[in-house]
């Protein structure tokens, strides 16, 4: 130290010496770190991973659903030369028991689950492959099954036998959307375990890749119509071809809005930061000012004291970076195993590189500079009399006509109070942005909250059912309703018929499959909201389609006729309408309508209780399911509309929840700009409040006229953040419906939501006043009077 | 004779304020020569430390000429010229003005430091030498304060003479002390005067004057009398 030159001294000096602003500007630094590097590393990690995992699993290029897979087929399609590598896999629909109701399962079986080559399952815990007798469960569905490893978990297939399997291990399939969020439990078994449970072991899936352009979706259709073509020469029927968007994750889409709405935070969290920054550093160089003056008039010139200063504000940024860099990253992990959890990827140990690190010192070392570069070269341009004259506030006259005025109502401190508010009209105006967009962001997403909850009402709206019941085999519709009617406790009962369609493209290549639902014309248990059109009318070839098919197949347009494939039969349908129908490529039309293509029998029933109540419902589950099966029709699984909606919503808001936390960390960063703001004010003003003193002003009249000042730019911030959180609420909705499904924005809170950001914002005030509002009391009346 | 080290010739300030336009010096001119000790007097308001700021640099005339060593100050520009000033002028103000955050002897290093007039490893040395000349070299290692008004009075003469000024401005520099340890401020310039080095002080008080060679006295922003004293730090001040 003693061999540093003396300007370099006062700097370290100055850090020291002024120990709580120093804190200050690191703290405001550590949180911008934090907020932008969390959400950057949580980036980084969620990217790595997903295209990695997503990547190492090899997808199929296509995948043909076909009958009576045997070795002969295999090794026919394997030598087929644009075939690169071709499994075999059988999806079987069965019911796993959880907590005492049966909820739908799917199991998988894989001809050589040794080497799967395409699609990989990754092992997590225990056994792998399944062995016979025992299961393997898929890791996003181990909540929903409510089982772990050693536990048991009893399944049934159709009328076939339940048989209660040991969980034998936890895998991952990283191309299935998460069991939770599907409300399925997805297990693996082995061909002896499927014929166990009754079922004769076949299999059923072709999953292939194919040599050339892998990623030219057109190309990779035509290759997959060449091998159904070359398996229906040998014999099999194909029931559907899907090829999937190549190269893309089926959550492509939601990882990007999720990454691009992260990043939106952490730019908001990095702005925040910044403004207080520039807030504090400029508050900090206004104590330096007298300083500047006398250091130049001792020969510092202005690129000596700028250097000084932003050597300065880049040494408060290291100190931040030393302690925000880590916090982030172990945030940011924290954050993106969240989000791998709702995309059903696995973090494991991917870890952060320095490319992704590096750039955040440099940022974080850097935007303390950057924000205090105007300050600090206006500051050191001051001319060296103006400095020398300093002695703190001293508006023009001229301005003296746009200050508040007494109109005879206010007391004279509040108006003092008032006046002072607005003497630093750049500080104020940074102080009061910096907590209105804390406040737009916490605002934005109580907005998106509430838009969720709606979204979330209007989704499970228009399912007007409690239950829903999957049959084993279509059964004519009257029998199953006349059946549940007989239950006591149905309201209403109705038979669904559904099948899987494809859009038959114009070039003779199939799309991919969808659901296609049909109640009853009429039905008073369905009623979802219409975004465009009509609904179905009864017997007519109409379909109402879902938003996320018109995304898979923008041909789907109202008023078009299109040729669809219903469950192998070429049929010609006209779309009557769209609707909202949350995150499946689904479609709609009548009972009525579909019974010529899939014949009279329905596999599924919905009952409308009337029981309320979690424990009434399940009873009523279970007394329809013996109902059913006394008379001999066989249940595959059923479920309550109330725990499918709590599943959903409980993740959907744990993804809001994390928003109202980044919106509190920048009302943080609003309310330490406010309290520096304060501390200044207080400073700058010692003498003035001498004066006051000395006329007779009491402690409280001190306490009072700081914090009302401080209460004027908090509600001033307060104001402010109201029309902000129209762009957040616009922002955040978008966002979230791209990553989950889309949510009618909400753009004006409610008054709820108003009063509980004014509450918030008048604690944070008080709060951030307290200390410098103490401050002032405690400032001796003559030393304040002789303060220079 | 040699050339004058400072002057000024019809040098008017002005400054705007809210209340109008005000003349704070009117048409000034006068001379310093190299080595003399003058006390520029006059009543509060009067512009004796408008006179001394457009001397430092520190102000602009609004117009006239200003020449020190010569160089012509009143075209400086603004970046040339606090390394100017660093070298070439030496300023103690009323309120000593030390960085707070600083020891004496690294206030004293601090000139020599931003202008680089002197290698580094010689800096400390001269800046010892400096507090050691003005008797408060056992103070060298404490902050301003902790010292006493006086010794931070000479502490900022140190400084003030760090880069070895042709002019030592001084603004007041005794209106914070008590009477002894004015006397001995002002006897301490006169020495400084004696040794060869231009002091102009800026001081209301007459009793000043019995240590200056020469007062100026303004009155309103004019010079209304620019006299030589027949001084000595011993004796009263004798006009001639």
């Amino acid at each position: 130290m003693s061999s540093l030159p003396p300007r370099w001294r006062k700097v370290g000096r100055d850090l020291w010496l002024h120990k709580s602003r120093t804190l200050l500007v690191v703290a405001a630094i550590v949180v911008g770190i934090v907020g932008s590097g969390a959400v950057l590393d949580s980036w980084w990690l969620l990217r790595g991973v997903t295209r990695e995992q997503y990547r190492a699993s090899n997808p199929a290029n296509a995948t043909l659903r076909v009958d009576g897979i045997d070795g002969a087929l295999l090794a026919r399609v394997r030598r087929l030369p644009m075939v690169r590598q071709v499994q075999a896999r059988r999806t079987v629909a069965a019911s796993a028991a959880v907590e005492g109701a049966w909820r739908a399962a799917i199991l998988f079986v894989y001809d050589d689950p040794r080497r799967i080559a395409i699609g990989g399952v990754n092992r997590e815990d225990g056994a792998w492959p399944p062995p016979d007798g025992a299961v393997v469960v898929e890791a996003s569905s181990r909540e929903y099954a409510r089982v772990g490893l050693g536990s048991t978990l009893t399944l049934q297939v159709g009328g076939g036998p339940p048989a209660a399997l040991p969980v034998a291990g936890v895998a991952r399939d990283v191309g299935l959307a998460p069991g939770w969020m599907e409300n399925v439990v997805y297990a693996f078994v082995s061909r002896a375990t499927l014929a166990r449970l009754g079922v004769e072991p076949s299999l059923d899936e072709l999953q292939l890749t194919v040599r050339g352009d892998a990623f030219d979706r057109d190309a990779v259709r035509r290759t997959a119509f060449a091998v159904k073509a070359e398996v229906e020469a040998a014999g099999h029927r194909v029931r559907d071809v899907d090829v999937p968007v190549p190269g893309r994750h089926v959550h492509a889409a939601q990882i990007n809005s999720l990454l691009m709405t992260q990043g939106a935070f952490g730019v908001l969290a990095l702005l925040s930061s910044g403004l207080l920054v520039v807030n504090l550093i400029t508050a900090m160089l206004a104590g330096q000012v007298r300083e500047i003056g006398v250091m130049k008039a001792i020969g510092a010139r202005g690129g000596q004291l700028a250097a000084m200063y932003l050597v300065l504000a880049a040494a408060l940024g290291l100190a931040a970076c030393a302690i925000g860099l880590p916090a982030a990253a172990w945030i940011g992990r924290r954050y993106a195993e969240l989000n791998a959890e709702l995309l059903n990827f696995d973090l494991g140990s991917a870890s952060l590189a320095p490319a992704i690190i590096l750039p955040q010192l440099a940022a974080g070392a850097l935007l303390p500079v950057l924000a205090a570069a105007v300050p600090i070269l206006r500051g050191c341009r001051i001319a060296v009399g103006e400095a020398l004259r300093d002695f703190g506030i001293a508006p023009p006259a001229t301005q003296a006509s746009r200050r508040p005025r007494s109109n005879g109502r206010l007391a004279r401190p509040l108006l003092l109070a008032l006046r002072n508010a607005f003497r630093r009209r750049q500080r104020t105006v940074l102080t009061l942005l910096t907590l209105a967009v804390g406040g737009a962001v916490y605002v934005g997403a109580l907005n998106l909250r509430a838009a969720v909850r709606g979204s979330v009402d209007l989704l499970f709206g228009g399912q007007r059912f409690d239950v829903v019941v999957r049959l084993a085999r279509p059964y004519p519709p009257l029998e199953l309703e006349t059946a549940a009617r007989a239950v006591d406790g149905v309201a209403r009962a109705e038979a669904w018929a559904g099948a899987r369609a494809v859009v038959q493209h114009g070039d003779g290549t199939l799309g991919n499959a969808f659901a296609l639902t049909a109640p009853p014309a009429g039905s008073p248990l369905f009623a979802p909201r219409l975004e465009r059109g009509r609904w179905a009318r009864a017997g007519a070839a109409e379909l109402v389609v879902g938003r996320r098919l018109v995304d898979d197949e923008p041909g789907l347009r109202v008023g078009d006729a299109v040729p669809l494939l219903v469950a192998g039969r070429p049929s010609r349908w006209r779309v009557v309408g769209l609707v909202d129908s949350g995150p499946s490529p689904q479609a709609y039309t009548t009972r009525e309508a579909l019974a010529p293509l899939v014949g009279a029998g329905v596999a599924t029933l919905l009952v409308d209780a009337r029981l309320d109540g979690a424990a009434a419902q399940v009873d009523l589950l279970q007394r329809l399911r013996g109902e059913l099966e006394a008379r001999g029709l066989e249940v595959q699984s059923g479920q309550l509309m109330a725990q499918q909606r709590k599943v959903i919503e409980d993740h959907l808001l744990m993804v809001v929840a994390f928003l109202g936390i980044m919106g509190q960390l920048t009302i943080l960063v609003g309310g330490l700009g406010l309290a520096s703001t304060m501390s200044l004010a207080v400073l700058e003003r010692t003498r003035e409040i001498g004066v006051l003193r000395a006329i007779g002003a009491r402690h409280g009249a001190i306490l009072a006229l700081v914090q009302v000042e401080g209460l004027v730019v908090a509600l001033g911030g307060w104001l402010a953040a109201l029309p902000l959180s129209l762009v957040t609420s616009v922002l955040l909705g978008e966002a979230f419906g791209r990553v989950m499904f889309r949510v009618p924005v909400r753009l004006l809170p409610d008054a709820a939501g108003v009063l509980r950001w004014l509450a918030l914002v008048v604690v944070v005030s008080l709060l951030a006043c307290a200390w410098p509002a103490w401050r002032a009391t405690r400032i001796p009346t003559a030393a304040a009077l002789a303060y220079e | 004779m040699s050339e004058p080290l400072i002057v000024m010739r019809n040098v008017s300030k002005r400054y705007g304020t809210p209340a109008g336009s005000f003349l704070a010096l009117a048409d000034v001119s006068l001379t310093v020569e190299r080595g003399g000790f003058v006390a520029v007097v006059g009543q509060s308001g009067s512009g004796k430390s408008t006179l001394l700021s457009l001397l430092a640099g520190i102000d602009r005339p609004s117009q006239g000429e200003i020449w020190l060593g010569g160089t012509a100050v009143h075209l400086l520009p603004e970046r040339a010229l606090s390394a100017w000033r660093g070298r070439a002028v030496g300023i103690v103000f009323q309120f000593f003005q030390l960085l707070p955050t600083l020891t004496a002897l690294e206030n004293v290093m601090l000139p020599m430091d931003f202008c680089a007039a002197w290698p580094s490893r010689e800096r400390r040395p001269r800046a010892l030498a400096l507090l050691e000349r003005l008797g408060v070299a056992d103070q060298a290692d404490k902050l301003p304060a902790t010292l006493s008004g006086g010794q931070q009075q000479r502490v900022a003469v140190a400084r003030a003479l760090a880069n070895a000024p042709a002019v030592l401005l001084a603004d007041e520099p005794t209106g914070n002390l008590d009477s002894r340890t004015a006397a001995g401020m002002l006897e301490l310039l006169a020495v400084l005067a004696r040794d060869g080095q231009t002091v102009v002080m800026v001081t209301h008080e007459r009793d000043a004057l019995r240590f200056a060679g020469r007062a100026i006295t303004l009155v309103d922003g004019r010079v209304a009398a620019n006299e030589a004293l027949l001084s000595n730090v011993h004796g009263d001040a004798v006009h001639v």
